[in-house]
């Protein structure tokens, strides 16, 4: 073996090379507190359901109408004008015309509460059904408009390629039949809302804020051995150890939104199911330390969800979003993860407000399901995926019955996605098949300012697209509060179905300025025994 | 929801009763529950029929009257708005003024409202006028201010009545009385 005097392969002293430290691009970060709810005994649960109906329709009726004139204003049939009509049940029977009003569908296999009245002995909770339409029996589905005057029964075959959902707000064209329903000839939705411009909630925007947004969804952390692996390498990933220099870097990442579903829903109810028979019933009595039964809470998942929070939140800001399995409360909006669940990690979260201040963002916060925020100039809006499973299971794309195509059914996900943000319901279900809050004054869930990033979590697989408005701003109508550009400009958002990690490994980066999508997986390498 | 118990007190329980009754002191209720312990303090209107089984006021109302009792005095205690001030100004003329014109709407007068003030029958046309949302589990005044928050011109005068007379209007629709 030769010794050069400069080379001694790998047994050298250490080099003086200065090296450049690398610091992560700063974030500009500014939460909307669209779904915070009052707190304690301000909230309140009297009230009844049909408010946010009505305050749906209130607030949509004029948008929707303006869509409708602008579309249907000397729209003629065979000579016969479409004349407006103010209430549902003012429609006469072979008068052409149109009304607005919100959709209502009567599905067969909906969960319905006078069913579960009748029954008398419950024994278990009913699974959660995958779809409300029966498809044997397709004229069970009855698709009804109603408002305050009454409801009106849609037919038409237009219905079955329209996408329509409990609670979006249309106006539908047509003449009533003999029957008394109404023949739909054409619906039209209210369409996207104005979009603010970038950087509409910084006061300062000093430099450009380049940067990547890091996407995550469906951790699934459940306190056993078989996660560390992914969540190893995604921490590795994230503080820079492992990511190649250059346009790769990882500091260009500038926050980090957990998407929901970061706990794994199988550790408890194992637990639960082994503590059946009648010998732990009588060790349940017998021995509770640490103040809670530990034969039926197991506080390692959020154990170890703490401590890969804490070992990402020095060098990285993250916003935690509970989802399903979180805990949190059960109706939406889920309000944000108490900080005590965490212990490490709150070091990192601000201080709690006192008295009627606003909260302050911290560097770890935790939000609300659904979520509304400005970074780095962006508008995003996004959910932890409640909302996208529930629609689905009352629209029947093609090819989704029993052998459900991977890529037809991330479509599908998309194209509802689509329709939400057309329909300006962030949750169009809510309250007839998703638990929610009854707003009584203000309903959040109409989505007021079209963002710039419209994400969901826990989809179970990746996809992404960019959708238009289909006309520009208008400076006159109910938007002209918003109308802050001074051109008119096409409302441009970016769809996002964010895969469940557990599963797919996979982390969305989504560049600010170009609002390009990467996708980084993590995944553990596959020998060749294994792939075979 | 089902009506809420207050307390296990087996005085109050009544015992099967014998005779009919109506109005609002005692319900028809199913034999095994126990009615809704639901009497008001205020009623503005007064009952022909005296029930011949009695039952005793409770000690606390009935909870949706406490939550609309509640969101009235948080609505009372906001600051005087733009459209607050205007009300305070229409006079008693102006609301005769306005009554008139809504009872010219129908074609017939409306009966079984002799006995009700001016204030309430005016307060009880917004009651039921559905194009400014449901009136049940709502304060008046609370809702005549989201309606005017939703851009719906509901009329002013409704509002001067509900701002001038505080204490003696009722603030929970009648409706949603008879129907709690």
């Amino acid at each position: 073996m030769s010794t050069n005097d400069k080379d001694y392969g790998f047994l050298r002293p250490p080099s003086d090379e200065q090296y450049e430290s690398v610091y992560r691009e700063p974030s500009h970060y500014h939460p909307l507190h669209t779904f915070a709810l009052p707190v304690g005994s301000e909230r309140h649960y009297q009230q009844q359901y049909g408010d946010m109906y009505f305050l749906r329709l209130a607030k949509l009726k004029p948008a929707v109408e303006q869509v409708a004139t602008e579309a249907w204003e000397g729209f003629n049939i065979a000579g016969e004008h479409a004349r407006r009509v103010d209430r549902v049940l003012d429609v006469r029977q072979g008068d052409l015309c149109w009304v607005a009003g919100t959709v209502y569908m009567d599905l067969p296999l909906k969960p319905n509460i006078l069913d579960d009245l009748t029954k008398e002995h419950f024994t278990s909770a009913p699974p959660p059904r995958r779809t409300y339409l029966d498809p044997s029996k397709p004229e069970l589905t009855q698709v009804m408009l109603e408002d305050e005057s009454g409801r009106l029964r849609l037919t038409g075959s237009l219905l079955s390629s329209t996408q329509l959902v409990t609670g979006a707000v249309v106006a539908v064209l047509g003449t009533e039949n003999a029957n008394g329903d109404f023949e739909v000839v054409d619906v039209k939705v209210p369409d996207l809302p104005s979009q603010p411009r970038r950087w509409n909630k910084t006061e300062d925007k000093k430099d450009g804020g380049k940067g990547k947004i890091a996407f995550v969804s469906g951790l699934g952390i459940t306190g056993t051995s078989s996660d560390t692996l992914a969540l190893e390498l995604l921490t590795d990933y994230l503080l820079g150890y492992t990511s190649p220099s250059g346009d790769e870097d990882a500091s260009k990442i500038t926050r980090l939104i957990i998407a929901g579903n970061s706990l794994g829903s199988g550790a408890t109810l194992e637990a639960a199911t082994t503590a059946a028979s009648a010998e732990s019933a009588k060790k349940k009595n017998a021995s509770k330390k640490y103040g809670y039964d530990a034969s039926t809470y197991n506080s390692s998942p959020i154990t170890q969800l703490d401590s890969f929070l804490s070992e990402i939140l020095p060098s990285i800001p993250v916003t935690l979003m509970p989802g399903e399995h979180d805990p949190a409360n059960v109706s939406l909006p889920q309000q944000g993860v108490h900080r005590a669940m965490f212990l490490k990690s709150r070091a990192y979260c601000s201080a709690p407000p006192s008295g009627d201040q606003q909260p302050e963002p911290g560097w770890f916060d935790s939000v609300t399901n659904p979520w509304e925020g400005e970074v780095e100039g962006l508008r995003m809006l996004g959910t932890s995926g409640q909302n996208v499973d529930d629609v689905l299971r009352y629209l029947d794309f093609a090819g989704e019955d029993g052998t459900s195509e991977n890529n037809e059914d991330a479509e599908a996900r998309i194209r509802v996605m689509e329709a939400m943000l057309r329909w300006r319901c962030l949750v169009p279900t809510a309250p007839d098949t998703i638990w929610c809050y009854p707003f009584q004054t203000n309903d959040p869930f109409v989505i007021q300012s079209c963002p710039h990033i419209f994400f969901t979590g826990n989809q179970p697989q990746f996809k992404t697209a960019v959708i238009e408005g289909d006309s520009p701003l208008r400076l006159d109508g109910p938007d002209a509060s918003m109308a802050e550009a001074d051109d008119s400009s096409i409302p441009r958002v970016r769809l996002l179905t964010i895969p469940k990690f557990s599963e797919t490994g996979e982390l969305i980066l989504v560049d600010t300025d170009t609002l390009e999508v990467e996708v980084v997986r993590f995944a553990g390498f596959a020998g060749q025994e294994e792939k075979k | 929801m089902p009506p809420s118990r207050r307390g296990g007190n087996a005085s109050t329980r009544r015992p099967n009763q014998s005779t009919l009754s109506f109005g609002t002191r005692s319900r028809i209720t199913k034999p095994t529950a126990t009615p809704t312990q639901s009497l008001k303090a205020k009623n503005p209107v007064e009952r022909a029929v005296v029930p011949d089984v009695v039952t005793p006021e409770p000690a606390q109302p009935h909870i949706a009257e406490v939550v609309v009792r509640e969101q009235a005095k948080e609505e009372v205690s906001q600051p005087l708005s733009a459209e607050d001030e205007r009300a305070l100004k229409v006079s008693q003329r102006d609301l005769q003024r306005y009554w008139k014109g809504e009872e010219a709407k129908r074609r017939t007068p409306r009966v079984h409202q002799q006995d009700l003030s001016l204030e309430e029958k005016i307060l009880r046309h917004f009651d039921l006028s559905s194009q400014y949302g449901p009136c049940i589990g709502i304060a008046r005044l609370k809702r005549w201010r989201r309606a005017s928050m939703l851009n719906l011109d509901p009329p002013i005068e409704v509002l001067a009545v509900l701002l001038k007379a505080e204490t003696d209007v009722n603030q929970r629709a009648h409706v949603d009385e008879l129907m709690s």
